[in-house]
């Protein structure tokens, strides 16, 4: 057991779980989508993204493009969100919403393709 | 190659990572903590307003602008992560730096940025492995005829010292093995402006392995090598090296040439020599004892050449365990005058101090000029440090390892029809190499000679090209003087001639005037500065071709050949 690669894996599903635990729920329903759940989705991308970097395999840079993808999703997402609260009147209501969960949605395919990308590289190395 | 990039990220991953968390913990405290706003109404702080406020902390800017004033909970929580903040700050700016300060780490950059400039190179270069006294010459002589130098050294103090040399073209220098293919290819051995791989290491193994290797990875490249030994020059050469250059040979084998044909050793000495310099008088060597001093590589070398001629010899050896030399060899040191005496310096014609060792060459050279001021001294110089030394000392001829490979390397990359040429040549007897150096001194006269070489190609020599595809031109034709506008008469013709031709697999040696030019041909030219520059213009401009071929000025608009014709017809 190898702990670089227990942590590299650890935060690649952990990104994928929290952001799939923002995602689901109705669109446009505050009640089901929680701030906080976001913003720890983003953090744990941002750090995934900075195990990837430096990765000279083939592998490393799909990795490094994914997790990419899923920061830009997830940031483009909490701006909406915070310019909606604080500079646009202060109410999120059911639109902006939609948008910062479908963006988020966005980032849970690039998630996933990572969690995919992973799962495919270990069943390949045998034993 | 390992992109440095890669490197300053990897090692930047865990001062990133931990700036991440502690930025991430930082604003959830400030979003959990309640506060209080200007009303008195509890009031809690959004992650914009939150990221917002640690941002200017953690940079340490620090505006005083915060929405409300924080209460007792929250200036407490800002305590903490005020130090968290610029403590992980410090800590990734700490890596960073220690990053860029890794001679590792720089010379990776410096090794990339070399690669992309060795990529972008866009006029033909030469490679050249190892920079000794020798490569240094080299490249000297190289970028002063303003040609590119790519230098691979292993030694990281020849590379600085070559960084701190004044060159014309500055070449640029590679410090690894070049005996590893991954380096040659970095130094653009497969590049398509690559003209050659010049490989002058200090040790024999050295030239071939790297000959081998740029064999095998572009098999048509120029490749001039250095060997000290016969069987490293052999075994160059066994697999396509274009030129072999064993500095101990080639001057124990001119030697000999100025005993038996002194003309040949003329050209031989001008042609492969310093640049520039005018053609000396042929030496005159006297028969009788020559005495050898230093029986090495170039002793050796030096006995099997002049034996062969019949010159009468004798070794002195300070090594007494040294084995195979000759009978009649002098055992002791030829520093000292009891020994030169017993080895008959009274009645020698000439004496070659050949050791390895330039104080004991001088001093034999003094030793000997006090007992014999007669004689023809030959003196053997290694270093290059000790030039002004040699300058001072008394001697008939030098002979400079460092300066014969640099000299003749470069005369072969000036004009790579030369070595064949010179090939040729050295089959002629004494009367006929005579007549060719007379004749080639009546061409330059008293200008310094030069050597050139042209293609009969669009690239070359356009003009020529396409003025051979209407009417057969001969070589006599382009020689001839040009008729300045309004005379008659055709200047003195161009001072200079053809000495070697060559097309397709065929060679011809001293083309004659009546010889035909063909497309494709490569002539070797010898003459003056002034003469090439003329043949220049002729060989590349349309106008001063026609003058030369027809004896008249030609224009080259319509409207003055329509004016020239009606005048000539009146």
């Amino acid at each position: 057991m190898n702990s670089e690669k227990v942590t590299f894996a650890f935060f690649i599903v952990l990104a994928l779980t929290l952001n799939f635990g923002f995602f689901v729920g109705e669109m446009n329903d505050p009640g089901q989508h929680n701030v906080y759940e976001l913003f720890a989705a983003i953090v744990v991308s941002l750090i995934s993204t900075v195990l990837k970097v430096g990765d000279r395999s083939h592998l490393g840079a799909v990795f490094l493009a994914t997790s990419l993808v899923a920061d830009l999703q997830l940031i483009a997402a909490a701006v909406v969100w915070g310019m909606t609260t604080s500079v646009f009147g202060g109410v999120l209501d059911g639109a902006s919403l939609a948008t910062v969960v479908s963006l988020s949605g966005g980032a849970l395919l690039a998630n996933f393709i990572s969690v995919a990308l992973l799962v495919s590289d270990t069943i390949a190395v045998r034993r | 190659m390992q992109n440095p990039v890669y490197t300053l990220f990897r090692r930047l991953r865990s001062p990133l990572i931990v700036l991440i968390l502690v930025y991430a913990v930082s604003i959830i405290g400030f979003v959990l903590i309640p506060g209080i706003d200007d009303k008195g109404q509890p009031w809690e702080m959004s992650f914009f307003h939150a990221f917002y406020f640690v941002s200017f902390m953690g940079t340490t800017i620090g505006f005083g602008e915060i929405p409300y004033a924080f209460t007792d909970g929250q200036r407490f929580w800002a305590l903490i992560t005020m130090y968290a903040t610029v403590i992980s700050w410090l800590y990734g700016i700490g890596v960073m730096l220690s990053v860029f300060q890794d001679p590792v780490f720089l010379n990776q950059l410096k090794k990339k940025s070399l690669i992309r400039r060795i990529k972008n190179i866009r006029e033909p270069f030469y490679i050249i492995c190892g920079y000794g006294d020798t490569g240094s010459q080299l490249t000297q002589l190289l970028s002063k005829e303003g040609i590119l130098s790519v230098i691979v050294d292993p030694e990281i103090d020849r590379i600085n010292e070559l960084e701190t040399d004044d060159f014309l073209v500055p070449p640029l220098s590679l410090c690894a093995d070049a005996s590893q293919s991954e380096v040659l290819q970095m130094a653009g051995i497969e590049h398509p402006w690559c003209k050659g791989l010049i490989t002058i290491a200090n040790d024999d193994n050295v030239n071939l392995t790297v000959a081998i290797v740029a064999q095998l990875l572009s098999p048509d490249l120029r490749l001039i090598a250095r060997a000290e030994t016969p069987e490293a020059e052999a075994n160059i050469l066994s697999f396509g090296a274009n030129e072999v250059i064993n500095p101990f040979e080639t001057f124990a084998s001119r030697l000999a040439l100025a005993f038996k044909t002194p003309g040949l050793y003329c050209l031989y000495d001008w042609m492969t020599g310093e640049s520039g310099k005018q053609m000396k008088e042929p030496p005159c060597l006297a028969d009788g004892l020559w005495l050898i001093c230093g029986f090495g590589r170039f002793g050796r070398s030096l006995y099997d050449h002049l034996d062969d001629e019949g010159v009468k010899l004798r070794i002195i050896e300070s090594d007494r365990s040294h084995r195979d030399i000759p009978s009649g060899s002098i055992i002791g040191r030829a520093t000292e005058a009891p020994t030169l005496k017993k080895a008959g310096i009274d009645e020698a014609a000439g004496i070659i101090a050949g050791s390895d060792n330039d104080a004991n060459n001088l001093s034999i050279i003094l030793t000997a000029s006090e007992l014999n001021p007669d004689l023809y001294r030959v003196i053997r110089q290694s270093s290059d440090k000790n030039s002004h030394l040699f300058e001072n000392a008394a001697h008939e001829m030098l002979m400079h390892r460092g300066s014969i490979i640099s000299n003749t390397i470069f005369a072969f990359i000036r004009t790579p029809m030369l070595g064949d040429f010179l090939r040729i040549v050295s089959r002629f007897n004494n009367d006929r190499a005579s007549e060719l150096v007379s004749k080639l001194i009546g061409v330059v006269e008293n200008d310094e000679p030069k050597l050139w070489e042209f293609g009969v190609t669009s690239k070359d020599s356009p003009a020529l090209y396409k003025a051979l595809q209407d009417r057969p031109i001969l070589v006599g034709d382009i020689l001839q003087g040009i008729t300045q506008y309004g005379s008659q008469e055709r200047d003195k013709p161009i001072s200079a001639m053809p000495l070697f031709m060559k097309r397709d697999k065929g060679n011809i040696l001293l083309p004659e005037d009546s010889r035909n030019i063909r497309a494709g041909d490569r002539i070797l030219m010898c003459g003056t500065q002034q003469s090439q520059h003329h043949m220049d213009q002729v060989l590349s401009n349309h106008q001063t071709l026609e003058n030369v071929l027809h004896g008249r000025e030609v224009s080259s608009s319509l409207f003055w050949d329509w004016l020239i014709k009606r005048k000539s017809s009146d």
